[in-house]
């Protein structure tokens, strides 16, 4: 337990869960307006925004953060409780990113001050946190940051871009992972910074069109941007602690075990407009009776193996958060569950283009058709965002099982030799053999 | 192992993990190989007395739990069984104990009981006919009829553990009326058992026929031609238990794998520093973990008799069921040629899976009952 009620350390004054519920549940039935799983409905950010400030107000979010920044000073039992009442409503969850990851992290690693300014603000949504993290030069590696912070008297200056930002255009603030020092390896060279985003001068904000047709991820440019030094998130060249810290937050996040938001997304569904299992299956089952294939046994299976693997992921999280509620695990257990999101994501939106033939792909005058040809193409989003398969296993292998770690030059040898080398590579490349 | 076991569960799961460390090896084990019953009787007895079989038992025998949920304790013996793959009847003895108390004549319950919680005698539950369907919409085949003040048994039943053991047959059956179960002497006229042999090195299943056996009429347990709730809850403490084992298997193989892998080296280096294996090394601890939460799911759900266990116990059941067969044939296919020899412990692991996925219903089987749970709004 992070903090209580008494502002600060532990306290034997937090309120009992079930009276918490009982008092959640009569707000909710007063102020929130019930959920119809059949009608898919439109994501409005200012109505999200206007009703996260709402709830903030009544004093129902920031659950497990300490009550001097905002929050409520209670426990995930209570976070829970909450997201089972207002499971049949609608509840913001467009914060998820800006309170789960940005605003857990800033509550780790910042100073007084920081947490002060920034925590209520973030849970309120009067500011909306986004990371900055992955460049245009690399994915994966964000210790491999191209982006400069050079310091100028009480300010930094920044240069270069960052890219993949979801809600980089709607966000007033990033955490901006910037090379500080070149001439150390990587991870030695970085800091974290607070940046203001929105018309900040030297801010340019493009969305990019995603596979789907959405905009939700942007690319930032930075010319000549410049900060208050107090704007340092962490020590100086000691970014990519906090940047480890960012990724734990996120991962737990995804997973639906952080402090942030936590279990809401799962139980409510509600994650703009997401169903719940039992409705997604629900769906199914009537594009599978569209065309008449609700009898089919092999389609009814595949309907009963999507089931399966939905339910005993959410099995798989359970004992997973009871493993760390209870202190038996330690580490980053959130990649293993966000490695099971990103391998059923595909194969489960696979398995819907089967269930629903034709009608899952063509839409004539039919408000739901289509619905799963356009789900299998945006089903790769929890695969690669927040860290690819690839990287969650490497962490679950190496972090989990302990497995010797992959061989990384840049580990040891100074960034700027990395970069000479990758220069001197390039140039050399012979174009390959047999496709030219 | 769950995190969450309270101490007497926990004392009792480490007990029963010495004991099976002492008096269950894999070298005992494979030498019951060739043993008609597949099991040692003493050695089933001294196991009975650590609690194996009395868990589900009528508090007024001595029996009952050791936690707020029955199912959990016993789960936890399963699992520690399916480490080493154990020997011994520990599914339809359990699941034959729980149908007496919930729904046994008072008499019946007095005279039988107490023998299997002592391990002194063996129980088989008779469930599956020719069609190979592992639950009540799968009865037909095997009939009750009442015959004056008796009742009289007419069918055949397949796959029934440990038949060939048995001193009683609980058969689930149907009756003009509906489902029926009965309790049947093993050794009854008219009861013959035709041993099989599954691929599973000590688990023995018989095929049983039930030539016009004539029964008293106190042996129904629970209500006559209303025993259809009985046989599904009897279905889910089955499968509670069976995956337990499942997950108790998979956690020492996989242990064991990752191990193998750290220790062997290959071109200069350790197999785990590949990452093309050790990408499969987390791939197969997220089954193993998803397994787990699955079983830990069925224990909850089973024993506190909980609105989803339908759903839950069949999720369970179809994602441990296929789970397994997949991470074993992972484990094999990373240990390389030594795992295809008789002398390695991995094929008695596969063994056992193979024969686990089968019995109280496939993956398939239950994909097919989560669809119809959907159907009806249920899920």
């Amino acid at each position: 337990m992070r903090a209580g009620r008494d502002g600060g350390g532990v306290t034997g004054a937090v309120e009992d869960v079930d009276q918490f519920r009982a008092r959640a549940r009569a707000w909710i039935e007063a102020n929130l307006e019930p959920r119809d799983p059949s009608l898919p409905r439109e994501f409005d950010f200012a109505a999200e925004r206007a009703l996260q400030a709402r709830m903030f107000d009544a004093g129902f979010t920031g659950f497990m953060f300490p009550t001097e920044y905002g929050g409520l000073g209670l426990t995930i039992d209570h976070q829970r409780a909450f997201f089972e009442e207002a499971a049949g409503y609608f509840t913001p969850s467009y914060f998820a990113v800006s309170i789960g990851m940005l605003g857990a992290t800033i509550l780790d690693c910042g100073t007084e001050e920081q947490k002060t300014h920034h925590l209520p603000a973030i849970l309120r949504a009067d500011e909306i946190f986004v990371q900055l993290l992955s460049e245009p030069s690399g994915g994966s590696d964000l210790a491999g940051a191209l982006t400069r912070a050079t310091r100028d008297g009480d300010t930094w200056v920044i240069n270069g871009s960052k890219i993949w930002t979801s809600g980089g255009d709607v966000a007033t603030h990033g955490l901006m992972l910037a090379r500080t020092d070149w001439d150390v390896p990587k991870h030695r060279g970085l800091s974290m910074l607070i940046v203001p985003l929105g018309d900040h001068p030297g801010v340019t904000i493009e969305p990019i069109m995603q596979v789907n047709g959405d905009a939700d991820f942007c690319q930032e440019f930075f010319d000549d941007v410049t900060v208050p030094v107090g704007n340092l998130l962490g020590a100086e060249n000691e970014g990519w602690a906090v940047a480890q810290r960012l990724l734990f937050n996120e991962r737990n996040t995804t997973a639906g075990i952080g402090i942030g938001h936590g279990y809401m997304a799962n139980l409510s569904g509600s994650v703009r407009g997401d169903a719940t299992i039992g409705e997604r299956l629900q769906r199914l089952l009537h594009a599978a009776a569209r065309r008449g294939a609700d009898t089919d046994p092999e389609i009814r299976r595949l309907i009963g193996r999507t089931g399966v693997d939905l339910v005993a992921h959410e099995f798989a999280r359970r004992r997973i958060m009871t493993g760390q509620t209870l202190g038996a695990l330690d580490g980053p257990w959130g990649s293993l569950l966000k490695l099971g999101e990103g391998i059923d994501s595909p194969a489960i939106a696979a398995d819907a283009l089967a269930i629903a033939g034709a009608s899952g792909v063509i839409s004539v005058d039919d408000a739901a058709g289509g619905d799963q040809g356009a789900a299998w193409i945006a089903s790769r989003g929890i695969s690669i965002g927040g860290g690819s398969n690839e990287m969650q296993r490497n962490i679950v292998s190496e972090r989990l099982l302990g497995l010797p770690r992959e061989l990384d030059p840049s580990r040891e040898l100074p960034f700027s030799e990395i970069q000479e080398r990758r220069r001197r590579a390039q140039r050399d490349r012979t174009p390959s053999g047999g496709h030219r | 192992m769950r995190f969450d076991l309270n101490d007497d569960t926990e004392f009792l799961r480490a007990t029963t993990s010495r004991f099976i460390a002492d008096e269950m090896s894999m070298a005992a084990t494979r030498a019951l190989a060739s043993a008609p019953d597949g099991f040692d009787r003493d050695t089933w007895r001294r196991a009975a007395e650590l609690g194996w079989t009395s868990l589900l038992a009528p508090a007024s025998l001595g029996g009952g739990g050791l936690s707020d949920n029955a199912v959990v304790d016993l789960a936890a013996v399963a699992e520690e069984m399916g480490r080493r793959v154990a020997p011994g009847p520990l599914l339809p003895v359990n699941v034959v104990v729980d149908a007496l108390a919930r729904g046994g004549e008072p008499a019946l319950v007095q005279e039988v009981v107490p023998g299997l919680m002592a391990g002194d005698t063996i129980a088989a539950w008779a469930l599956a006919e020719s069609r190979d369907v592992w639950g009540v919409d799968g009865l037909g085949e095997t009939v009750v009829r009442e015959d004056g003040d008796h009742l009289v048994v007419s069918g055949h039943k397949r796959f029934v553990e440990a038949a060939a053991s048995a001193d009683v047959i609980l058969v689930s059956a149907m009756s003009p009326s509906g489902p029926t179960q009965v309790l049947v002497d093993a050794r009854a006229d008219g009861v013959t058992v035709i041993p099989g042999r599954s691929i599973d090195l000590v688990r023995r299943f018989a095929d049983v026929a039930f030539d016009g056996v004539r029964i008293a009429s106190d042996a129904v347990v629970g209500t006559m031609g209303d025993a259809a709730g009985d046989i599904e809850h009897q279905c889910q403490l089955a499968l509670a238990l069976q995956v337990a084992e499942t997950v108790g298997m998979l956690d020492d193989v996989y242990v064991t794998t990752v191990e193998y892998l750290v220790d062997r080296w290959s071109f200069g280096r350790p197999l785990a520093s590949y990452q093309a294996l050790k990408h499969r090394l987390a791939d197969m601890l997220l089954a193993l973990e998803t397994a787990k939460g699955c079983a830990e799911a069925a224990a909850d759900a089973v024993g506190t008799d909980d609105a989803n266990v339908r759903r839950d116990v069949g999720v369970a059941k179809a994602y441990v069921g296929r789970a397994a067969i997949e991470l074993l044939g992972e484990c094999v296919q990373l240990h390389g040629g030594i795992a295809m020899t008789w002398e390695h412990d991995l094929h008695v692991y596969e063994r056992r899976a193979a024969v686990n996925r089968a019995v109280y219903g496939s993956p398939e089987y239950h994909e097919e009952r989560l669809c119809a749970l959907v159907e009806t709004g249920a899920v």
